[in-house]
């Protein structure tokens, strides 16, 4: 095979883990519902929303969480939210739609992104708060209102363009949000139109994994804000978007040692660690690494709510240094944070089963086929490394090899894994995986946390093949009990139908 | 000695016999080469200088700028010597992460572009990251930058293939050391001096030290990083070994300390590495019984001055100051719980008929865009340092104190009971507090 497996565990919290070793409920659904199967776990995003309302508290600030709903689709986890104190953040006049009917009443709805008519209406005429991102959105809005004659609407201002002062960031263009700079025609617009708008506050999202620069653009909020106030409007609020990450890996060592090895595979000093040497981004020039590794950071020790502490505790170079969280609560802001994938931490796995496992000639790796699409997984789309976990058919220890003891005679091995499409291109990784043993048809792979963020975002029903089905899954005592699901609901878990 | 300009200054720098009772080596003689003399601070001088030299007369014709990836000594040097000659110097990184660097850039003049951090929602087909965009525009056919390009750059290798190198040779006497240990950032001085040292004596054993994966040491990259620098080639080390940030640390107290060398955090890895490396090297000549002495050599990059939020952050146990008087830290819980406190409608009516002194906690930003009528703004960390010295206000005035939610007012209410104050009250609640009870606030 090679030198040692690189393997890339999956982390997995404890409820993730027990579903995992619930294998025959996991076989039945498969085979009862078809293969890929996604499974997502509702009571997991209202403790992951807790871990966010712990760093508020520590903060003292109050304010909302908003699920931003583009994340997934899952009716079952809107609805759980539902039964929270949540929010949800909506980017289309579905998603609106949506989180209406899964309980969630306007005044913990905020509308994001890009808006239609039909969308900007139905925001309005329900009273969810609107985040606008530019002059012609207010003015769009502010006419809607008076010709349809509609209630007065919340809104916040989404900026963007934040400059640090003394080092210019080079950002990546956001094409979301008004430029900072242009905020002040921006505010006399919004007093234009004080009759139909209230101002609630400015938000910003900005789409990265720098600290530093969510700090900058926080401290940014905070001085239009005071400008707001100097004009004699009363905001109260500022939302920060989300993007807090999230770590797919249990260890870091395993990532260190992957990349380290994905380096030396493109330098040519050890064998291709993808099919067809793909270098994720990075590639060999006369002895010489090029290029940038396009890869998630799979392994993130910051992220999640711990993300946000740490961008709430960051001293406000530009305002005498304090805590950012310290400035929020004494300026008397609510904070709105609209985290998406980090909400979706641990809530979901895909299921796909083996169809077959193939050797080569030349005794490369495995070549594993999979019931499921690349899109279907996606985990190539979003790049995210991570090892999909071998649910068996047969346990070891049961049916064919009584006696022997658990895993016995496991060898690890190197696969490759393909989609089910007739494309070459179709791989549901183009990275060799290395798993703890040969996986046999029939068998599970389970792909932890990929039904939380990533499945809603590409699957297709190319060549007539079906999307994945959905199921909701929690557990009553030591059981694990499901539904698909449309069907779920808060009612749902303590009892059926009563 | 008398120059006719600073960078004749360049160079020539002290090679400095580490005492044997600090390192414990009994058959090397091991010797820092004293690269933070050079006159910008750092080893980078001597590369800056010999790569834009050739080059600093012709750009000064037209308005040219001076261009570099730098995250520290290189950019500060460039810095210099672009001023110097009437040019203008940016910074290109996403590596400057030590805020006492950035700010000395700012101040000799420097403009810093940072690269932006990765994308949260990655679209891994994308291939224009901000530093291609940044090698395009140097390459536009009206550019007038001068980029040093110093992780391809050969002149940054000759700096120390002429200089540095023979340097060392001519102060042992004409004769190479045994070994040669560096850090590894553009592997331009480990490359240069490498190669100079083996043309003497190809005897010579060389350790390449890099930073672990995990860890963060300025200046120094990890073994995938260095695989990106076009002048790295393994082939130059013997050896190739790993630092992490604790011990770059451990190594520069030693320097600092015990051997009165100010250097910072690489040159600490340097020496670190070097004894780790030498210690065996040490036992094996005792266990031979050999007369013969060894000597190695390592370079001290560059000064601690620049790093001390770096260490603070890493090791505040050695910034710890002696506890004061009159602190927060100081209060039990019980006497914080039990600090007297008033309520919002309690409050608005003692201001009306008491007249306490209202003292808001806050930052004067936040005091500034809204505050209770009449209040006056001292902030947190100012109280506490006023504190120290004893009572601030006579103790026959009302004191009311007010921050965001209670919490930190109810710490000082009870600090100045136990100081003697005998009618001091927090605000319950806070400014939040007086905020949703409606209570007006202002902005005068
Ligand atoms: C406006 C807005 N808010 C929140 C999010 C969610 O970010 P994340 O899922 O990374 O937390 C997005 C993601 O695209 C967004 O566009």
């Amino acid at each position: 095979m090679g030198g040692q497996p690189l393997y890339l565990e999956p982390r997995l919290e404890p409820r993730l883990r027990s579903l995992l070793d619930a294998p025959a409920l996991l076989h039945t659904l498969t085979d009862a519902l078809g293969s890929p199967l996604n499974m997502v776990v509702p009571d997991q995003l209202a403790d992951n929303l807790q871990q966010f309302r712990s760093v508020y508290g520590t903060h003292h600030l109050s304010g909302q969480v908003y699920f931003a709903h583009k994340a997934n689709r899952s009716s079952a986890l809107l609805r759980r939210l539902a039964a929270t104190d949540a929010g949800v953040d909506v980017a289309s006049l579905a998603e609106l739609q949506h989180a209406l009917g899964a309980g969630l009443t306007p005044d913990r709805i905020a509308a994001t992104g890009p808006k239609n008519p039909e969308f900007l209406w139905l925001a309005a005429r329900t009273s969810v708060t609107v985040s606008l991102d530019t002059r012609g959105e207010l003015e769009q809005l502010a006419t809607l209102v008076r010709k349809h004659a509609l209630p007065r609407v919340r809104i916040l201002l989404r900026l963007s363009g934040f400059e640090a002062s003394g080092v210019r960031v080079l950002s990546r263009r956001s094409r979301f949000g008004t430029a900072v700079g242009e905020s002040g025609p921006l505010l006399e617009d919004v007093e234009r139109h004080a009759d139909v708008v209230d101002l609630v506050g400015v938000a910003y999202h900005l789409d990265t994994t720098s600290l530093t620069e969510k700090a900058t653009a926080l401290e940014g909020c905070l001085r239009v804000l005071e400008e707001c106030r100097s004009r004699g409007l009363r905001p109260r609020a500022v939302d920060i978007g989300g993007g807090f990450g999230v770590n797919y890996l249990a260890h870091g060592g395993q990532w260190e040692q992957y990349t380290t090895g994905l380096t030396e595979a493109v330098l040519g000093s050890r064998p291709p660690l993808t099919y067809g040497g793909h270098g994720y981004g990075l590639r060999n020039e006369a002895g010489t690494l090029r290029g940038t590794l396009g890869l998630y950071p799979a392994h993130r020790p910051v992220a999640g709510a711990r993300y946000l502490d740490e961008l709430l505790s960051h001293p406000a170079a530009s305002l005498g240094g304090r805590p950012l969280a310290a400035l929020l609560l004494e300026h008397l802001y609510d904070l709105h944070t609209e985290p998406g994938r980090a909400l979706l931490d641990q809530c979901g796995l895909t299921l796909t089963k083996v169809l077959e496992v193939r050797g080569q000639e030349s005794g490369g790796p495995l070549l594993v086929r999979l019931a499921a699409k690349a899109d279907d997984v996606a985990l190539e789309e979003h790049g995210v490394l991570m090892d999909p976990v071998v649910v068996p058919r047969h346990p070891p220890g049961t049916g064919a090899d009584v006696g022997a003891g658990p895993d016995a005679g496991a060898e690890p091995v190197a696969v490759h894994l393909f989609g089910s499409l007739c494309l070459e291109s179709d791989l549901i990784t183009r990275r060799t995986v290395f798993l703890p043993r040969r996986p046999e048809p029939g068998d599970l792979l389970a792909f932890a946390n990929t039904a939380g963020y990533c499945m809603d975002f590409h699957a297709t029903r190319a060549q007539h093949q079906p999307s994945a089905r959905k199921v909701a899954a929690w557990q009553e005592g030591d059981t694990w009990r499901w539904c698909l699901d449309d069907q779920y609901w808060p009612t749902t878990p303590v009892g059926g139908a009563q | 000695m008398r120059y006719d300009s600073i960078t004749d200054a360049i160079g020539n720098t002290p090679l400095v016999r580490i005492d044997p009772a600090v390192h414990g080596l009994r058959n090397i003689d091991l010797y820092a080469k004293l690269e933070l003399l050079n006159p910008f601070g750092s080893v980078k001088d001597r590369a800056a200088w010999n790569m834009a030299r050739p080059h600093l007369s012709a750009a000064a014709e037209g308005s040219g700028q001076v261009v570099e990836l730098s995250s520290g000594n290189t950019a500060k040097a460039l810095a210099v010597l672009a001023g110097m000659h009437g040019l203008t110097f940016k910074s290109v990184t996403n590596r400057m992460r030590i805020p006492e660097i950035k700010d000395l850039l700012l101040l000799l003049g420097a403009e810093i572009e940072e690269l932006p951090g990765q994308s949260e929602c990655l679209d891994p087909t994308a291939t224009d990251d901000p530093l291609t965009l940044f090698h395009r525009t140097l390459s536009e056919p009206d550019s007038t930058y001068l980029h040093t390009d110093q992780y391809f750059n050969p002149r940054n290798t000759e700096a120390h293939f002429t200089g540095t190198g023979p340097e060392i040779v001519k102060d042992l006497d004409g004769r190479a050391p045994n070994w040669f240990i560096a850090c590894v950032g553009t592997a331009g001085s480990s490359t240069g001096v490498a190669r100079a040292l083996r043309e003497h004596d190809p005897a010579v054993r060389v350790a390449g030290l890099v930073a672990a994966k995990s860890d963060f040491i300025p200046g120094i990259r990890t073994i995938d990083e260095a695989h990106e620098v076009g002048l790295f080639d393994p082939g130059t080390y013997d050896s190739i070994e790993t630092v992490s940030a604790d011990e770059a640390i451990e190594g520069m107290l030693t320097l600092n300390r015990r051997c009165g060398i100010l250097a910072g955090p690489t040159g600490g890895a340097a020496y670190f590495g070097a004894v780790r490396q030498l210690r065996a090297v040490d036992e094996e000549l005792a266990g031979e019984g050999s007369s013969d002495r060894q000597s190695a050599v390592f370079i001290v990059c560059d000064r601690v001055e620049s790093y001390l939020s770096y260490v603070r952050q890493r090791r505040p146990d050695l910034f710890g100051r002696p506890r004061r008087r009159n602190s927060p830290a100081d209060l039990s819980d019980a006497e914080i719980r039990t600090a007297p406190a008033i309520g919002v409608t309690d409050a608005q009516a003692w201001i009306a008929t008491g007249e306490p002194l209202v003292v808001d906690l806050r930052s004067p930003y936040a005091y500034a865009a809204l505050h209770i009528d009449g209040s006056v703004n001292i902030v947190e960390e100012l109280f506490e340092e006023l504190l120290h010295g004893g009572l601030p206000f006579s103790r026959n005035r009302p004191v009311l104190l007010a921050c965001p939610v209670g919490e930190k007012s109810a710490r000082y209410a009870a600090l100045l009971t136990r100081m003697g104050h005998p009618d001091v009250r927090s605000l319950t609640g806070g400014i939040i507090a007086w905020r949703d009870a409606g209570a007006p606030l202002v902005r005068d």
